[in-house]
């Protein structure tokens, strides 16, 4: 009896660990992601790794400052003269302003644009190189493929331009650009020339423009008209001034421009008709004070924007015409019933009324990374450059028929055409991440004096043409990890 | 899902030991009589003396002839007189409080003997993995504390009470949160990146919930298993040593009841940096300002127009007022700095000094209560143990607190001869706020942010109009001054004082706080299936379900303006299930014992998040109260282990011990190719002083050389998937489904390969007056977990995966001597030291930098890779760095040739020295005279290097607004100046101040970890009258002082060496009384 007792005890017991004894029990997956082999399987599935890439364009990276795309244009705004830091209370983006951070390769503020551009060049790769073997229609796959051509492109162009020295098409531009890679690898690779950045950068927009139509899901997603967007601003910074503008005609058609009351709707409505391609961000995507609209709207509850309003440079201000429409978007005398601020929020000569949050307490808002207006803008400056004053004017006339009622076609001709366009380029791209790359595709010198630029706040009020500062340092990340890359000096 | 019937009928063991109770009354009278019987055929009479440990005699004390009914008691001088029947072989020599004996009589007439106390005995028992041994004839390494020496020590978390206590064991600073847990490192560090934690095994199960939940009440003993053959039967899981954590059990004949209450109050331990004040801090920014014109790269200003500038003399420019925007002199803002740089001496404090400290307002005198009771007994075949505790600590900064409640029910039953059941179970429910101190080094620690603030800056706001007078709100009352413009005419702060921030009203307005139930059950049944041979299987459970809250107000701080708040819910389950075969056997001197096991271990994560925003009514944290879903997300996530494993162990005689040991683990962090791993152990033991040769030795009374040899494997801490390679979901575009590239998986990814050798020699001499031992370990760790930092150019940041190989090597010292002995008056001193080196043997890459370090063959895992500090230039007070490239960006050469450079990017790198201390340990000692103990207990380290990254924190160049180190009085002032510091320069901030070793300072300490002093209270008539036996009564401090290189510093906060502003350690003194009825 005793001893059956204990058999049966025993049984019982070696019982309850049979189960654990199969080979799935030691199998365990996350359920929070799914693993990377899944990704081309399907053209469903390597769509959702597309529209991944189009979220990471705002999401939120490692740190507060990391927000996507509106974080490198919030950084080609500060390092220009045209985006006024009116205080100095919370000191993002100081650095910048100082031309400091981007210098400095310990800094988290250089590796960023570095780590963003990668990340979606490294997203891209899988899709351009695997999507052909996905199950799914031939359209299905063009259209990924060519998005994804199109974005890494997009990631070159911006890489070698603030990494690199810039592009000047009397020399050879070999000058070291950035690390090209095609193929995704964790072995580290040297920089390839300026000149064979921007090769591949043409040659992915080509095929980029061969395999997308008008179509598209939404205008967070590349078409067409955008790649031919992206190509006008290539050929412009290449100097190819007569394939800029013809890409820049070709992108718009389609477009219109906005009306007078949709410029003071606040530039965070994907919807308007001039935006060609953007961001769009839902409520449940908010990443606080992680957002674009955290730093440079003009409402949002933020200590930042509070005590350090972003203003326009009054010289720039100036030049625009009284009844021009955009003028309510700055006010150079604000009060508390002609300007709009957080609650308690300062109120600095100047201040722009252009972006708008969602509300006072939400950062969520679309952003807009190519309008119609850039496009006028691109084509009347490279009409300008090439010597074709009558067709630069046209272009022009386009866009100030809009935007000055009653304006007429400007008589201006050469030099001074092209200080009006490019006057006229800086009020209207203000804030959009635009005039640190136009200083350095020109080659002129940073001049901040003479106007609202508080001296104590910036302290670098003038940076040469040509010199070192305009190449961002390599981040030491990569140094420490890669030891073909070399350091800019 | 698992089936415990079998076991549950076992427990209806009263009806049972009724039963068994009369069966014996039966059985005793029929032995009786056959036993009177024998007597009167052959007999004799034995004498002798029973005396105690320090050799006083025993009254009272049981003797007994084994198997017999024969027996006496001892009379007061201690000596006894027995017949013993002609087949009585064993005295059994038993009394309450001491631990039975049994001696063989043999041909002897006289039998005297010293018992030991039941704490002294149980001291020499090591509880080891699946078992335990005697600490006299264990072969393995290990050091145990008893309850009886943290008895007296305000203790919420069991780890504290390693600090000090153990040669090998380091441990870090506790941070001053009520219930916080240090970290412990056993002999070195096994693992770079996977976890250096020690496992944690609560009777016998390794524990799978917080430390924090244990009731220092519960806990009769820690052992801390230190080498490869004592731990290797844990296996993948023991690479870094093993803590055993064994909870008291109730006593067989001896029915207790336990009451102790605690009180104590706490306080900050250590002091802050010493920082300038408001007066000295204007020249300073001043200073910082001008040099910022004069000294710019591009159009510098010469120096007196630049002095007139931060003067504020100069039309349209902003002078130092403006830029600090709090002017709290008397005077004008343009008169209060002279453009020769000194504060104007006419300058006169408006504010109320009393508001310039951003530290005060939030801190308060901490508490902390305990009331424990705990009630043990046991019949026959029974026993049980039941505690109860309550623990509330309030910490010294306001809104962090920890409350706990304990419960606890420990029964084993004997049902049967051949079945042995019991339970431990265990409830928690415990909670606490936290004060946002979570985060080191982040704005919305009180600590980092009172630190940060500058000297001029009021908490409260002052009026714009009439200097001196407070910003009265509408119904007169101070108010805040977030420093941010919300209250008209105010200013802003500079960025360097956090403008918009005010640490004091998030701590007022915020919530952080969590709540936690856990239920840690352990059940077995132990069955003898024949002589010698036992079957066990264990099942244990650990439950926890964490509730987190984070609660950021609309005022001010992150969650302003809507106000949001976050609520996680987290169940963890751990479920240990194994099935253990144990055989001993003896023939004659040779001694067998063998174990052969199973074990499945699972643990399932289940977690829900969910935040809002935009609060609608005050004072309601639940997510309905809040109008947008800005985040609702939840995950599982599983691991499961599956381990055979066995051990044999041969005892010759008690002098020579061999054992052998091996487990194999599959693991599911790793693929199915490199899953299972196989750990094995083997060890020996030589009594030496059971050799005949050594057996009259007059000062050695006992030596014993043991060494042991093993393998273990380290898993913890690389997340559960590493190597998978992952896409995050959730990354959708707007309401379009999108994933996106997360982790790069190493599928070849596999365990973490410990092996250890030891040696070491354990004495006792001159009649175990000084014990001690001495240790050789040489730990090496082969394919070390390594998150390989990736050229980001690759898209990712980094990967997981196995590098190479290490080693720590190191001796251990041991030493503990009864200095004075005497009846009355005892003095005892312990002291352990420990000094290691850590070295890389092998890396698949060259180096591999790494924060402030850098690993290459032949360097330490702490060895610093840093920017070399070169000092200042004394013509214009820049910092030079050596230079990477003599002539390259910023060279300078200077006068002696030297070529340093301005450039930090330019600056060379170079190790600086380690973290690593040459040697650490600790100091203990306690006197006692007559009912009186003293007794103190310290830590301590000589050598090695601290990266004091707050005191860099506090010498920045010129910061406008943050605060300053007086040290920086001594700063570069004008061309000729020799100093170490540079010149103050708000525009080099981040230049002058970068990371270098300017920062290493020594990191030596002294560390006066408890001092206690109590009295005992025994066989006193009032107490007895109370009904009480005994009573103690205790005061004791915790974190008395600690001696550092640089007042402020805190050199045992990491490993790594890199201090951080977290939560200050905390003093506590303690009174405390612990009854006995």
């Amino acid at each position: 009896m005793k001893n059956i007792n204990k058999l049966l005890l025993l049984g019982a017991i070696a019982g309850l660990s049979l189960s654990s004894c199969k080979k799935e029990y030691l199998e365990t997956r996350p359920t929070d992601q799914i693993d990377a082999s899944s990704v081309l399987t399907t053209t469903e599935n390597a769509k959702t790794a597309l529209n991944g890439i189009h979220r990471s364009m705002f999401m939120r990276y490692n740190n507060q400052g990391e927000f996507g795309y509106g974080t490198i244009m919030l950084n080609n705004e500060t390092l220009g003269e045209d985006y006024v830091l009116s205080g100095q209370s919370n000191g993002w983006w100081l650095g910048f302003y100082r031309w400091v951070d981007h210098r400095n390769s310990n800094s988290g503020n250089c590796e960023f644009p570095w780590r963003f551009f990668y990340r979606i060049i490294s997203n891209s790769n899988v899709l351009i190189n695997g999507v052909d073997g996905a199950s799914g229609t031939v359209a299905e796959k063009n259209n990924i493929k060519g998005q994804s051509l199109a974005y890494r492109a997009w990631a070159y162009f911006n890489l070698v331009q603030l990494y690199g020295i810039r592009f000047d098409k009397n020399t050879a531009n070999a000058n070291p650009g950035v690390p090209l890679l095609l193929t995704n690898t964790i072995v580290g690779q040297p920089r390839s020339t300026v000149a064979q950045v921007y090769t591949q950068v043409n040659a992915d927009l080509n095929a980029a423009e061969a395999l997308l139509t008008t179509t598209r899901a939404d205008k967070t997603n590349f078409n067409v008209n955008v790649v031919r967007g992206l190509q006008a601003r290539v050929a412009l910074t290449q100097q190819d001034w007569d394939r800029a503008a013809t890409k820049a005609a070709s992108a718009r058609s389609g477009f219109t421009l906005m009306t007078a009351a949709q410029q003071l709707e606040g530039y965070n409505l994907y919807d308007n008709p001039e935006w060609m391609w953007g961001s769009r961000q839902i409520d449940d995507q908010t990443e606080f004070f992680t957002a674009y609209l955290a730093y440079i709207s003009y409402n949002f509850n933020s200590t930042n924007i509070r005590t350090n309003p972003k203003c326009i440079n009054n010289t720039l201000y100036n030049t625009m015409a009284a009844t021009d429409v955009r003028r309510p978007l700055w006010v150079p005398a604000p009060t508390t019933t002609n300007s709009i601020t957080p609650p308690g929020g300062l109120r600095n000569p100047f201040m722009n009324q252009k972006f708008k949050a969602k509300d006072f307490a939400n950062s969520v808002g679309d952003i807009p990374n190519m309008r119609v207006a850039e496009m006028i803008l691109i084509e009347a400056e490279a009409r300008a450059r090439n010597g074709q004053d009558g067709l630069a004017a046209a272009a022009l006339f386009v866009l100030m028929a809009n935007r000055v009622p009653g304006s007429v076609l400007s008589a201006n001709t050469g030099a001074a055409l092209l200080a009006e366009i490019m006057n006229s380029r800086r009020v209207e791209l203000w804030g959009e991440g635009f005039r640190f790359l136009d200083l350095k595709r020109l080659d002129i010198s940073l001049d901040r004096n003479g106007a609202n630029h508080n001296t104590a706040l910036a302290l670098t009020m003038n940076m040469a043409a040509g010199s070192l500062n305009w190449q961002y340092a390599i981040p030491i990340a990569e140094i420490n990890a890669n030891p073909l890359v070399t350091q800019n000096p | 899902m698992f089936n415990f019937e079998p076991l549950s009928k076992g427990f209806d063991f009263f009806f049972y030991i009724k039963t068994k109770l009369h069966m014996r009354k039966l059985f005793l009278l029929l032995m009786g009589v056959v036993f009177f019987a024998c007597q009167a055929l052959a007999q004799r009479t034995v004498t002798g003396k029973v005396t105690d440990e320090k050799g006083a005699p025993l009254p009272k004390v049981s003797v007994q002839v084994k198997g017999t009914n024969t027996g006496t008691v001892t009379k007061d001088d201690g000596t006894y007189s027995i017949t013993v029947p002609a087949n009585g072989k064993v005295l059994l020599i038993s009394s309450v409080d001491m631990a039975t004996q049994e001696i063989g009589i043999g041909n002897q007439n006289v039998v005297n003997t010293t018992l030991k106390s039941v704490e002294k005995a149980l001291d020499e028992v090591v509880v080891t993995a699946y078992g335990t041994a005697q600490k006299e004839t264990f072969t393995g390494s290990a050091t145990k504390i008893s309850a009886k020496e943290i008895q007296n020590r305000p203790l919420t978390n069991v780890t504290a009470a390693l600090i000090g206590t153990s040669a090998g064991l380091a441990t870090t600073t506790p941070n001053g949160q009520p219930g916080s847990t240090p970290g412990v490192r056993i002999r070195g560090f096994g693992s770079i990146n996977a976890s250096n934690e020690p496992l944690y095994v609560v009777d016998g199960v390794p524990l799978g919930s917080a430390l924090a939940n244990i009731n220092m009440d519960d806990v009769e003993s820690l052992s801390v298993l230190k080498d490869a053959a004592t731990t290797s039967l844990y296996g993948s899981r023991a690479a870094n040593g093993v803590i055993i954590i064994t909870t008291k059990k109730g006593r067989k004949g001896k029915n207790n009841i336990n009451f102790k209450y605690n009180r104590s109050i706490t306080s900050r331990a250590i002091p802050d940096y010493s920082r300038v004040s408001a007066e000295e801090y204007y020249p300073l920014m001043w200073e910082s300002y001008r040099n910022s014109l004069a000294y710019r790269a591009t159009n510098p200003i010469p120096l007196a127009t630049a002095s007139n500038t931060a003067s504020g003399l100069t039309t349209g420019q902003n002078g130092i007022v403006d830029l600090l925007a709090y002017n709290p002199f008397n005077l004008p803002k343009a008169q209060v700095m002279l453009p020769d740089g000194t504060l104007n001496p006419a300058a006169q404090m408006i504010y109320n000094r009393a508001d310039l400290n951003w530290f005060d307002p939030i801190t308060r005198q901490g508490a902390r209560n305990e009331y424990s009771v705990n009630l043990s007994g046991g019949a026959d075949k029974t026993d049980y143990f039941l505690s109860f505790a309550y623990t509330k600590e309030e910490g010294y900064i306001k809104r962090s607190d920890f409350e706990r409640f304990n419960a606890r029910a420990n029964i084993n039953s004997q049902i049967k001869d051949w079945l042995k059941v019991g339970m431990n179970l265990a409830f928690i429910r415990s909670g606490g706020n936290f004060a946002s101190t979570g985060g080191s080094n982040n704005i919305v620690n009180p600590f980092f942010f009172a630190a940060r603030m500058g000297p001029i800056f009021p908490v409260y706001a002052y009026s714009p109009t009439t200097p001196g007078a407070y910003f009265l709100d509408a119904n007169g009352n101070r108010q805040y001054d977030f420093g941010n413009a919300t209250l008209p005419g105010l200013p802003a702060r500079p960025a360097g004082a956090y403008g918009g921030r005010h640490t004091i009203a998030e701590n007022e307005l915020s919530r952080e706080f969590f709540k936690r139930n856990v239920f840690n059950g352990r059940a077995y049944a132990e069955l003898k299936l024949a002589e010698g041979l036992k079957f066990t299987t264990n099942f244990a459970s650990d439950i926890t379900s964490r509730f987190d809250v984070t609660f950021q107000n609309k005022i001010i701080g992150d969650g302003a303006p809507a106000g949001r708040v976050s609520k996680d819910y987290q169940t963890v389950t751990g479920l240990t299930l194994n099935q253990l075969l144990n055989y001993t056997k003896t023939v004659k001197r040779h001694s067998f014992e063998a174990l052969a096991g199973h074990e499945n271990y699972r643990v399932n994560e289940d977690y829900l998040t969910g935040t809002r925003q935009g609060q609608i009514v005050d004072n309601n944290v639940q997510l309905i109260n809040f109008t947008t879903t800005t985040n609702l997300s939840s995950t599982e996530e599983n691991q499961t282990i599956e381990s055979y494993f066995g051990n044999i162990k041969y005892d010759f005689g008690k002098k020579l011990f061999f054992t052998l040991g091996g487990r194999s683990d599959g693991n599911s962090r790793f693929d199915n190719d490199v899953r299972w791993g196989k750990f094995w152990s083997t060890s020996a033991a030589w009594v030496i002083t059971k050799e005949n040769f050594m057996r009259n030795s007059k000062f050695i009374n006992f030596l014993k050389l043991r060494s042991s040899y093993g393998t273990t494997g380290n898993d913890a801490g690389i997340g559960y998937y590493s190597y998978q390679t992952l896409y995050d979901l959730g990354r959708n575009n707007g309401l379009i489904p999108g994933i996106l590239q997360a982790t790069l998986g190493d599928t070849s990814i596999t365990w973490e390969a410990n092996k250890q050798f030891d040696i070491g020699l354990e004495f006792e001499l001159f009649k175990s007056r000084i014990t001690g031992s001495i240790e050789y370990f040489k730990r090496e760790t082969d394919n070390l977990i390594f998150r390989v930092p990736l050229p980001l150019s690759s898209g990712f940041t980094s990967i997981l995966t196995n590098i190479g190989s290490m080693y720590n090597k190191g001796v251990e010292i041991a030493l503990s001597a009864d200095v004075i002995k005497k009846k009355d008056f005892t003095w005892n001193i312990s002291f352990n030291a420990t000094t290691f080196t850590n070295q890389i043997t092998a890396l698949p890459q060259k180096e591999i930098i790494s924060g402030t370090k850098k690993l290459m063959v032949g360097k330490s895992i702490n060895d610093y890779w840093l920017r070399q500090w070169y000092g200042v230039d004394p013509t214009d007070g820049a910092a030079l760095f050596k230079a990477a490239n003599g002539l390259g960006a910023g060279v300078r050469i200077n006068s002696k040739g030297d070529s340093v450079t301005t450039d930090i990017n330019n600056a060379k790198f170079d190790y600086s020295g380690s973290a690593i201390p040459d040697w650490y340990g600790g100091l203990q000692t306690s006197f006692q005279y007559k009912n009186i103990t003293l007794s103190a207990l310290a830590n301590w380290q000589v050598g090695g290097l601290t990266y004091d990254d707050t005191y860099a924190a506090y010498m920045h160049a010129g910061t406008y607004g943050a605060s300053l180190h007086t040290d920086m009085q001594k700063r570069w002032q004008k061309p000729g100046d020799i100093t170490n510091i540079p010149r103050m320069d708000n525009a080099q901030t981040s230049i002058f101040g970068a990371t270098s070793s300017r920062w290493l300072t020594d990191a030596s300490f002294l560390n006066l970890q408890n001092v206690t002093l109590s009295y005992d209270l025994a066989n006193n008539q009032y107490l007895k009258k109370a009904g009480i036996n005994t009573a103690r009564f205790f005061i004791s401090i915790e974190n008395v002082k600690m001696f550092t290189k640089r007042s402020g510093m805190n050199p045992g906060q990491s490993f790594a060496g890199v201090t951080s502003i977290g939560y200050i350690p905390a003093r506590v003194f303690n009174v405390g009384v612990n009854m006995n009825l």
